[in-house]
């Protein structure tokens, strides 16, 4: 762990994603409890943290996925490029379309590998014609790292796929709307070993472009991808900061607890 | 993976104001989401419309038109020996108490100052044609009366219940041969004198139905019957068949191919057209096993083929929805299998089996098609069963097929009995279905 | 009470029989159960099993074997008679253009009048049995107790019919005496049985088993009942009529004098179009309730108004039936007929049964079909599948247009499949609202009639199983349920796989 710590380099990016006092309700369920966090441009951010403990709430808040559960009810402020995202004149809709997101489970559509990626430039409108759509569809494949295994058949079935590579393609279709934050929930959780090998090197790719915000349960993985940490436990952020430092000398006792085994 | 470097981001613009694009599909959305509304509240509203035809087309059967009339019940032409003898006053026909009727006419058109307004044949045609049936039925039964000077209530014409509710105008009766506007004048000046109201019809629920020529006497009572015994025969036999069938099919049957075949038969048997039924059951019961044609029996054993599919798939949902823990407590206490079903599980299982009878019932309570060809329909069912057997052998009409006779008569005023007729036929599948979720939130449990 | 055995003796000797066996089987009950006490001293621990199981050994022994053979025999007989007086017709007795199956039938309907003149008292018994054809102008006596006959009554055929009916009584004799034998023989062994060593209950269980097994199987034996009845009275129409003109004719006249023009096709051709305008009304209309319900309604509006639709289809067919008769027959004659009174002033409509009459009803009819199965099916398009298009930032009605529906398409067209096999079998509507005059017309606005239609026509009122009008029903019923079994088999396979691929 040491030698992949060592290798990090650390240096300070704009600010992107800026939570205050954020507060999220399941009906009377209190889910998050008042987190305060800020997350940067161009950088890998891990969320770890026992199961249950608010993860997944909190990073669908961020692209207001939220508001598709109809007992979440979410209060605070979260800016984005200093614009508050729950303010009533943003649309969510436009909102997901510069926060993507990655899901814990490969959910590819019932649509060919082409029709797949192209969906989001679609609906977005971000294709001048076929040519430039066919140039979009190729460029996300390829920084999906899948390019090359699926170039062949893009008319076949996008289900038809491996788990990783499903994974990838709904990487690369999340990639394909020209995200500015990227939303990853657990992204490895289905995959084996050699897939999740190939999508670690792609989110550490994907980092010079997006901010990238990944859930995983996997303290490895945590230390492998990114660069600042942030561990939630019962609903609180209980500590945040660079991930060289969360791991190696953590400040609160239950982090220490949690990495270390003792809790989760 | 080097080759992104041509990339330049893309740049997405402030978030506090939808642009243009964002506000053309939201508006699309917006229009998917009406479409959505529209489609419900079209469906909802033909149900409106249905339901709305049905009550203000159907209410009016249920009130009928009568005449009170003072007739003496001359004994000269009741019982000329005077002996009041039932079989010799029998041979007086109804037509031999017409001249009764029509004596007491006179008398009231004198009476109440209308002299010479109105003929006498057009008299009687106030009157049903089942006035003097009904007059001598009451002779028959009270015999000692002969003599004295009776009031009655006859039942008017269909063309005076008709004028009497609005269906029958002096426009509409211009190329009418049964009613004139003489009548009608008349009919006007009853209804002053009081001599003619509309008053509330019980024989319409519990009477028989009367020829084509009686709209006004015609009673769904009879095929109500006919319904109630056919429904008897299903109970009795689609209910322990098709939980038999359920217990087989749900705890002993091995899974193989016979079993498959089986499920499958069930599942393709339950979209069966139904009229295919009534084929079966006219083949089978009535031309092979020579079944009296018309009989609720065979009615009843036709809705029962029909309804099994549908008894034994919810008795199954019920069966699978009792946890195999149940069984395992029952059999780990040395029980049999068998005792283990029929002790434990099926009472567990019993509301929900009960719920799904009474929905397989209600279904084929308003079957039709079926009872069309097994001759069900097309005569009158004018007398009530008088036992279990002749309920069940007679020849019966049922309530559907009561009201489908009617729709066929092409008469207004028997189209106002059909839709009387439906009102009561929802009253009894409203009254079915009420039960069933009853029972469902009663006993639902949840493990 | 009297009068109710005297109407179930009168009405079958095997009614008589039912009754008499279950009573015995009854009684049997009570003495096994208490055979089984007193041989085991009178403590129950001392029997192999619960007391009452040596009751149900007796009452199931007594009763199954004597109801099965009663069961058997009450099928069989009337196949061996038939058989054997087939036998005797002379080939003299069967005119030119029929068969010895008419003749047959012939036979069947003169001796169920004979048997209904004697119950009437019309005939006694005796004189009924030595009638002669040559003296007596049987067709006239029948036909005043409303039993009517093809043809005149010739000597070979009342010779048959005479057969018939003592055949069928010796048949019935025979039939008490067997069936009461097996009851009592069953009763007795039964009672010997019931001793303390007696292993009742398994026997039972047993017995139990096989019966749950043959309730299972009567699901199998309609269907077998079903395609039999049809497939043996199809085979006499095709021998009566070319089946070229039934399926590729073009036109539809039955004629009871014969000779009649029995083709499908016209039938066909009303029943698609009817069940078409059907499903143009219920798929779009249910599709967007069923999307709006499971989409975007709150619990609150979900609970109101699914139930509510589902009414529509708790409502019998008859009821639609007068609907599209006497309400939107005539809406629509307002509308597309009646000239210058009308609302468009034209003249297109002239009566309220038509093919747009029958097809609006049934579609209404359909809605809650439509809608409850297409809810149940875009209910199991997983949630994740959602969520990837949500996340991407399309709007809720684009994730239901690009990925809910494709995603449920083959669920859904599973549905409308099966819709479109209701709609092709249902009959109550059509009968009362499309009309019947059989053609092929583009025209909706004019009557046409349909198969289930033409069924019920030709097997209502004075039927006679000899001629092709009556017979072509079995066909038309034959065609029917093979159409709507192959479309429901289909449309199964469809939905299974489809809940198969999300499970
Ligand atoms: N749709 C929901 N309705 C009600 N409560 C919910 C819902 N989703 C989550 N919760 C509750 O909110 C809390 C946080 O859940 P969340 O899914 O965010 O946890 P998590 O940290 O992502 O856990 P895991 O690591 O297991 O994914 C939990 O207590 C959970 O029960
Ligand atoms: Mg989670």
């Amino acid at each position: 762990m040491k030698d992949l710590m060592a290798e990090r380099t650390v240096d300070t990016q704009k600010l992107k994603i800026s939570a205050r006092n954020v507060q999220v309700y399941y009906g009377d369920t209190h889910a998050i409890k008042d987190v305060n966090v800020d997350i940067e441009d161009k950088t890998v951010t891990a969320f770890i943290g026992p199961s249950g403990c608010g993860k997944s709430t909190f990073l669908r808040c961020i692209n207001r996925m939220n508001d598709t559960i109809d007992v979440c009810r979410v209060q605070g402020d979260i800016m984005i490029d200093g614009e508050d995202i729950y303010d009533k004149r943003v649309d969510p809709v436009q909102l997901r379309a510069k926060v993507g997101m990655v899901f814990q489970k490969p959910n590819p559509f019932p649509k060919s590998i082409y029709d797949n990626v192209a969906y989001g430039p679609r609906i977005h409108g971000l294709a001048k014609n076929k040519a430039d759509l066919d140039d979009i569809v190729e460029r996300a494949l390829r920084r999906g790292a899948i390019w090359n295994e699926v170039k062949d058949r893009l008319d076949a079935p996008g289900t038809g796929l491996s788990g990783g590579q499903q994974q990838r393609l709904c990487i690369a279709r999340a990639v394909a709307t020209e995200p500015e934050v990227l939303l990853m929930d657990e992204p490895c959780s289905a995959l084996d070993p050699i897939a999740t090998a190939q999508v670690e090197e792609l989110i550490d790719e994907l980092r010079q472009n997006y901010s990238v915000v990944i859930v995983t349960h996997s303290m490895q993985q945590a230390a492998r991808v990114s660069q600042k940490t942030a561990f939630f436990h019962l609903g609180n952020l209980v500590e945040y900061g660079e991930t060289g430092t969360i791991f190696t000398n953590p400040t609160d006792p239950r982090t220490e607890s949690y990495i270390t085994g003792r809790i989760g | 993976m080097t080759d992104m470097t041509s990339d330049t981001p893309h740049v997405h613009g402030t978030l506090l104001q939808a642009d243009a694009r964002t506000r053309k599909r939201n508006a699309a959305e917006t229009r998917f989401k009406f479409y959505g509304i529209l489609a419900i509240a079209v469906g909802l509203l033909m149900l409106v419309i249905l339901l709305f035809n049905i009550v203000s087309r159907g209410t009016g059967a249920f009130t009928q038109t009568f005449v009170t009339l003072d007739v003496a019940l001359v004994e000269d032409k009741l019982d000329k020996s005077g002996n009041r003898n039932i079989e010799e006053m029998k041979k007086v026909s109804t037509f031999g108490y017409a001249p009764l009727l029509k004596a007491a006419m006179t008398d009231m058109v004198e009476k109440t100052g209308m002299e010479g307004q109105i003929s006498a044949a057009d008299m009687a045609g106030i009157l049903s044609k089942g006035a003097p049936a009904q007059l001598r039925d009451y002779v028959l039964a009270n015999p000692d009366k002969v003599g004295q000077q009776v009031s009655f209530n006859f039942l008017a014409s269909s063309r005076v219940d008709g004028y009497m509710k609005g269906r029958v105008s002096r426009e509409s009766i211009a190329n009418d041969k049964s009613i004139s506007a003489e009548q009608l004048d008349f009919v006007d000046k009853l209804i002053e004198q009081g001599i003619l109201k509309k008053k509330f019809n019980l024989s319409f629920i519990t009477g028989a139905d009367a020829s084509d020529a009686r709209p006004e006497a015609a009673g769904m009572g009879v095929a109500m019957l006919g319904s109630f015994f056919m429904m008897l025969v299903v109970l009795v036999l689609a209910l322990p068949i098709g939980v038999a069938a359920s217990i087989y099919l749900e705890e002993f049957a091995p899974k193989n191919w016979i079993t498959d075949i089986i499920e499958v038969n069930i599942s393709n048997l339950a979209a069966v057209p139904s009229i295919v039924f009534g084929i079966l059951g006219l083949a089978v019961f009535i031309n092979y096993m020579h079944l009296p044609t018309s009989a609720p029996l065979v009615g009843g054993l036709v809705l029962t083929l029909m309804t099994l599919p549908t008894i034994i798939i919810s008795t199954r949902a019920s069966l699978k929805a009792v946890p195999p823990s149940i069984r395992d407590a029952a059999l780990g206490v040395g029980a049999s299998k068998m005792q283990s079903v029929f002790h434990h599980v099926l009472p567990l299982a019993a509301p929900g089996i009960l719920t799904g009878t009474i929905i397989g019932l209600a279904q084929a309570l308003g079957e039709t098609a079926p009872l069309l060809l097994i001759g069900m329909v097309g005569f009158i069912a004018s007398n009530p069963p008088d036992g279990i057997a002749s309920g069940l052998l007679a020849p019966n009409s049922a309530m559907p097929a009561q009201i489908y006779e009617w729709a066929k008569r092409a008469d207004p005023a028997f189209y106002e009995r059909a839709w009387g007729g439906i009102i009561i036929l929802l009253v009894f599948l409203l009254a079915m279905n009420t039960i069933a979720v009853i029972l469902r939130r009663r006993f639902e449990r949840r493990w | 009470m009297s009068e109710l055995f005297n109407g179930l003796i009168g009405g079958s000797a095997a009614g008589l029989m039912v009754i008499v066996v279950l009573g015995l089987s009854a009684l049997g009950f009570y003495m096994a159960r208490s055979r089984a006490m007193a041989s085991g001293g009178g403590d129950r621990r001392n029997l192999h099993s619960l007391p009452n199981y040596y009751g149900w050994n007796a009452a199931m022994l007594t009763a199954v074997p004597a109801l099965g053979v009663l069961v058997i025999w009450l099928l069989a007989q009337p196949m061996m008679i038939d058989s054997a007086v087939f036998k005797t017709i002379p080939d003299s007795a069967i005119a030119e253009g029929s068969s010895r199956g008419l003749v047959m039938s012939d036979v069947r309907r003169l001796a169920d009048g004979l048997d209904v003149i004697v119950e009437r008292g019309v005939m006694d018994a005796e004189s009924a049995a030595t009638l002669d054809a040559n003296t007596t102008d049987l067709r006239a006596t029948l036909a005043a107790e409303g039993v009517a006959l093809g043809s005149a009554v010739e000597q070979p055929v009342l010779d048959a019919a005479q057969m018939y009916r003592t055949q069928s009584s010796t048949g019935r004799f025979w039939m008490t005496v067997l069936v009461s034998a097996i009851a009592l023989l069953a009763f007795v062994v039964s009672l010997r049985l019931a001793t303390a060593d007696f292993r009742a209950r398994n026997v039972v269980e047993k017995g139990i088993l096989a019966l749950l097994i043959l309730s299972a199987s009567i699901a199998i034996l309609t269907t077998v009942g079903i395609v039999l009845s049809m497939l043996f009275e199809s085979i006499n129409f095709f021998r009566l009529h070319s089946w070229t003109d039934f399926f590729f004719g073009s036109t539809w006249a039955p004629n009871f004098r014969g000779d009649s023009d029995l083709s499908i096709l016209p039938l066909l051709w009303g029943t698609l179009y009817i069940s078409i305008i059907a499903l143009l009304v219920a798929v779009p209309i249910g599709l967007f309730s069923a999307i709006y319900l499971s989409e975007y309604a709150g619990p609150k509006v979900r609970s109101a108004a699914k139930p509510l639709l589902e009414i529509l289809a708790g409502i019998p067919t008859i009821v639609y039936g007068l609907f599209a008769l006497l309400t939107v027959g005539p809406a629509l004659v307002n509308i597309f007929g009646r000239g210058e009174q009308g609302l468009l002033g034209v003249e297109w409509m002239s009566g309220a049964t038509s093919v747009l009459t029958a097809g609006l009803v049934m579609g209404i009819m359909l809605i809650p079909f439509v809608s409850s199965l297409s809810d149940d099916i875009i209910n199991a398009v997983p949630q994740a599948m959602r969520d990837g298009s949500l996340g991407l930032g399309a709007t809720h009605s684009e994730t239901i247009r690009q990925v809910v529906i494709p995603a449920a398409l083959p669920g859904i067209v599973g549905a409308i499949l099966l819709a479109a096999s209701r709609a092709i079998g249902e009959t109550m509507i059509v009968v009362l609202g499309a009309g019947a005059i059989a053609k092929i017309s583009a025209n909706p606005l004019e009557a046409m009639t349909t198969i289930t239609t033409r069924i019920v026509s030709q097997l209502t009122g004075d039927t006679n199983f000899a001629s092709p009008e009556t017979l072509v029903a079995f066909a038309l019923g034959l065609t029917l349920f093979v159409l709507t079994l192959g479309l429901n088999v289909i449309a199964l396979y469809i939905v299974r796989k489809y809940r198969e691929q999300y499970d």
